[in-house]
């Protein structure tokens, strides 16, 4: 289904690639019910052309909106404003991002500053009346305080229930003060997982901030789709004589709009680049780099190859690929060594979570289960190049215990026990405390580079290392504190027993 | 006149700041929803939130996470259910929805209490909570539910709704007699305030020591449902802060027919702890010998102790060769905000250059906490000011003279940058605090006081050289 920017509204995940957030078997049965050329689509699937079962049970923990990761991108463009229209909780929001803003900017060298999120704070009353007046204020506010090169407007659960014309505001408002303002529906309660935020922001940019017509091409020019992680492409796609865009996040605005000037876009996560990287090959040509995402030996030459093939720049990927599968190999001799006999257990967003498998079997660390927090069938490409879970499969065998939720902590104690693994890798927040109460460390992979490339299989490694030394922590921990389930829930050996239940005999 | 009396004054405010709109920037509080961490800081209560699917996750990461690092709590955090409310409860309501929520959450969660909370979504949509958790309630299931859409206010309005709920639908009424020298206390927003563990520890420690037994009812310190079972016997009510708790303690007043003390100043050091603890047991009627004298020898042991230390401290106060701050800037909830004031003029002398309020207490109680730093020492008075949106809050700071050297500046995250701009110290002491990690850290009474002098003068000296 190719990508609308026809409309303001995004469309969810679940509309357009059939995303799931429950589902519990081995990673290549999942594989097998997804799209791409190793399933295909059985006449049962209907026009979605790859539906999957899914498991949906009455017990559900808080879990993450739409809203906050076009905090986390649009939230995060250093010379642009984003507008919470909402009342005042959404706006909590702003604590957490500041935080990973300023850490994120420190890592990268920026300057440190404050981010510019301004909430139109709506009140009873507004739910009322409408909040209109208010978003408008709100936006005038951003411009005579920073004078923003670009505004965003993130909706909420409210307004959308309310129903108000943000798209009449802002068509106004960008008229009358000359710069883009952007609405981005990413109300919480339209997609059940928290990556259509991402493609939010993302048809956002395509629509209104991307240059339509670029003049010129930038033929070393490489979009590079990151959050705020550690710059370590600029010096790999360096080696290639290419230089380095990175987006959304830290971005300018000036950075956004030459995305359609670029050679080429890359990812390190489909989850997060699928839609942006997807979109501007669709509308402005700039290709999308086709590849197994840059993981373990396999997965970067063949992405190294892949983007040196559609820039042109073969012999220069070969070269650097040799140079480096030498300069790594020795440490990463001796971290297999030392790794030897430990069990991983992977937790995070979905495609992340397929590269970080492989590089952990890459270290020598077995991989019996990993917990993915939604699964996308297929990616906006529908190109099975991108079939990041097949290309783990082939590359690395199957995972025993892959299972698919939305940061279910009461289903993570049973799932640990399936695997009993020595540590746990991470990435969103919630279930390394529980891991922690079972005595289980945690690598909290708040820089999202980290395991990124040849060298991210030597980061991995030592990270690995260092926490295993924290285990004494996390074994006194578990001997000192009670969990808050039950004892009948902790012996339940089947996490997803409720779900099973219910969703028996019915395909959601 | 002279130099000293004009640098006294507060410069007032110019108007050239823009005009107050609806707009806020950088957020000091959460909505009404934020009170699951309410629920979570009473010991094995589990809040079950009703709403969008990215509202609790939103609340509890700000307020416990990125504000201290104090963690989400035995059932708050990630633990806390929800009905991650979806397009269908949206068209066709959720009360269904958390219905089975709530039954299948009694299978797995092992809690004393649950509180359901609701946020915009079954408030817009007029899900009746009500007509849900009733019949579970009949069942004997200890849960009660508050309104707390985040349109309705914010998390300090959302406390005080999450207190009634308990109390009268949990606690429920009560005939029978009151428990001499029991207290119950009502203080600081549990986790909002970045130091609540540490100072109602602290609270708890000094009321045991004047000799009263002690409903401290969140934190560490609380036995968790037993002690708000006990609320109706307490002998009465103290109000510890400018505001937040009158409304909960007007309210057992009527219920329980329990009298309450409202102390508006927080203790912060020797004179005011001190004069704290003398204040309740005047309220409690204690007149026997004995138990005057086990208050009065109390007293006596800490401010020794105290007074020890802030002699050793003198040496570093009065001779510290490379300059102290003499003025100071204040931006934080009323109660910290003037708990430190009172302290900080009172106990080291140092000049107020500028307070900001920021939690957005209801206009009836404005006017009475005005007064309270018009006359913040026998010779001293300043004003406060009202503001929620942080860039006029920082416009207001950088028209503030301070004078010939830079202010020390009692606030939070957002003024990191700003205590730079303007040369001076930051001690992050309220939400967010991103920049500290607070367990057991107390900034009030007898002990914390010198944890608070600790704090400001490392964070001076440390900025030396």
């Amino acid at each position: 289904m190719p990508i609308n920017l026809k409309t303001a509204v995004v469309e969810s995940r679940e509309q357009r690639l059939g995303t799931i957030i429950g589902w519990d078997g081995k990673a290549s049965d999942l594989s097998q019910e997804s799209a791409y050329a190793r399933g295909g689509c059985e006449a049962k699937c209907g026009q979605k052309a790859r539906r999957i079962c899914e498991l949906q049970g009455p017990f559900t923990q808080g879990s993450v909106c739409s809203e906050q990761m076009v905090e986390c991108q649009a939230g995060h463009v250093p010379d642009a404003a984003l507008i919470q229209h909402s009342p005042i909780g959404c706006g909590a929001g702003q604590v957490i991002y500041n935080s990973l803003f300023r850490n994120g900017l420190a890592m990268r060298g920026l300057p440190v500053q404050n981010l510019h999120l301004i909430s139109s704070n709506l009140s009873e009353r507004d739910m009322v009346f409408g909040g209109v007046a208010k978003l408008e204020q709100s936006i005038r506010d951003a411009w005579e305080r920073h004078h923003p090169k670009a505004i965003f407007i993130a909706t909420s659960c409210a307004t959308g229930i309310i129903g108000d014309d943000v798209e009449s505001v802002a068509i106004a408002l960008e008229a009358e003060l000359g710069v883009p303002v952007i609405p981005l529906h990413c109300e919480g309660f339209k997609s059940k997982h928290w990556s259509t935020g991402f493609d939010a922001t993302q048809h956002g940019i395509l629509r209104q901030i991307v240059r339509k017509n670029p003049g010129k091409k930038q033929e070393d020019l490489v979009n590079v789709i990151s959050l705020w992680g550690s710059d370590v492409f600029k010096p790999m796609l360096g080696e290639l004589g290419l230089r380095v865009n990175y987006v959304v996040d830290l971005a300018t605005v000036e950075d956004l709009a030459q995305m359609s000037e670029a050679a080429a876009t890359v990812g390190f996560c489909y989850t997060l680049s699928s839609y942006l990287a997807s979109g501007l090959e669709q509308e402005f040509g700039v290709p999308e780099v086709k590849a197994p995402m840059p993981y373990g030996f396999a997965g970067t030459d063949a992405w190294l190859r892949e983007i040196a093939r559609v820039t042109h720049r073969e012999d220069k990927a070969e070269a650097y690929i040799s140079r480096e599968h030498e300069r790594v190999k020795p440490r990463l001799e001796q971290l297999r060594e030392q790794l030897k006999g430990l069990k991983g257990y992977i937790a995070t967003g979905s495609a992340y979570a397929h590269g970080l498998i492989g590089v952990l079997r890459e270290l020598g660390v077995q991989v019996d289960g990993s917990l993915v927090f939604h699964h996308d069938p297929v990616y906006d490409s529908q190109d099975p190049r991108e079939d990041s879970l097949g290309h783990l499969i082939d590359t690395y065998g199957d995972v025993e215990h892959f299972s698919v939720g939305n940061r279910q902590q009461y289903q993570f104690y049973a799932l640990l026990q399936r695997v009993k693994p020595d540590f746990i890798i991470i990435r969103h927040n919630g279930l390394a405390p529980l891991a922690s109460k079972l005595g289980i460390p945690a690598i909290p992979l708040g820089d999202e580079h980290h395991a990124v490339g040849y060298q991210g299989m030597i980061n991995l490694g030592e990270s690995i290392l260092d926490v295993m030394a924290h285990k004494k922590y996390h074994q006194d921990i578990a001997a000192h504190v009670r969990l808050p389930y039950k004892e009948s829930w902790l012996k339940q050996k089947d996490p997803f027993v409720l779900a099973r239940k219910t969703s028996a005999g019915s395909e959601k | 006149m002279s130099i000293v009396d004009t640098e006294d004054k507060v410069s007032p405010v110019t108007e050239t700041t823009s005009k107050k709109t609806n707009s806020i920037e950088q957020v000091r509080y959460g909505c009404a929803i934020g009170a699951m961490q309410s629920v979570a800081a009473i010991p094995r209560a589990i809040p079950i939130t009703h709403c969008g699917p990215g509202c609790s996750d939103k609340q509890f990461m700000n307020l416990a996470f990125y504000n201290g690092f104090q963690g989400g709590g035995y059932g708050g955090g990630a633990v806390a259910p929800s009905t991650n409310a979806s397009e269908r409860e949206v068209v066709f309501g959720g009360a269904q929805r958390l219905s089975d929520l709530i039954e299948s959450g009694l299978e797995i969660l092992e809690a004393d209490l649950f509180v359901v909370l609701t946020g915009c979504i079954p408030d817009l949509v007029g899900d009746d909570v009500g007509s849900v958790v009733t019949p579970f309630q009949k069942q004997g299931v200890p849960i009660a539910f508050a309104e707390t859409g985040g349109f309705k206010g914010n998390n300090f309005t959302g406390h005080e709704l999450v207190t009634r709920a308990i109390i009268d639908q949990y606690v429920g009424d009560y005939v029978g007699p009151k428990t001499k020298g029991l207290v119950n206390v009502w203080s600081l927003l549990p986790y909002h305030n970045t130091f609540w563990r540490g100072d109602l520890t602290e609270i708890k420690r000094t009321l045991e020591g004047a000799g009263f037994k002690v409903n401290i009812l969140f934190g560490p310190e609380s036995e968790g449902v037993s002690e708000w079972k006990a609320i109706p016997q307490a002998e009465f009510n103290i109000v510890l802060g400018p505001w937040l708790g009158l409304a909960t303690a007007r309210h057992l007043e009527q219920k329980y027919g329990q009298r309450f003390l409202h102390v508006p100043v927080l203790p912060i050091g020797a004179h005011e702890t001190t004069s704290f603890l003398r204040t309740v047991a005047d309220f409690a009627g204690l007149k026997t010998k004995s138990s005057r004298k086990k208050l009065e020898s109390f007293i006596q042991d800490e401010e020794t102790r105290y007074y020890k230390y802030l002699e050793d401290f003198t040496d570093f106060y009065a001779e510290y060769w490379w300059g102290l701050p003499a003025k100071f800037a204040v931006i934080g909830d009323s109660a910290y905000n003037l708990a430190l004031t009172k302290f900080l003029v009172n106990q080291l002398g140092l000049i107020p250059g500028r307070q900001i309020i920021t939690d957005n207490p209801p206009d009836e109680f404005r006017d009475e906490i005005r007064s309270y730093y018009r006359a913040i020492a026998e010779d001293v008075s300043t004003e406060v000011e009202f503001e929620e949106d942080s860039y006029a809050i920082h416009q207001i700071l950088r028209q503030t003279d301070f004078g010939h050297k830079p202010p020390v500046i009692f606030g939070t995250t957002w003024e990191r940058d700003l205590a730079k701009e303007l040369k001076g110290a930051i001690v992050e002491v309220g939400f967010p605090t991103s920049y500290e990690v607070v367990l057991s850290r107390s900034y009030i009474g007898y002990r914390g006081a010198l944890t608070l002098l600790e704090k400001i003068y490392t964070t001076t000296v440390s900025a030396s050289a």
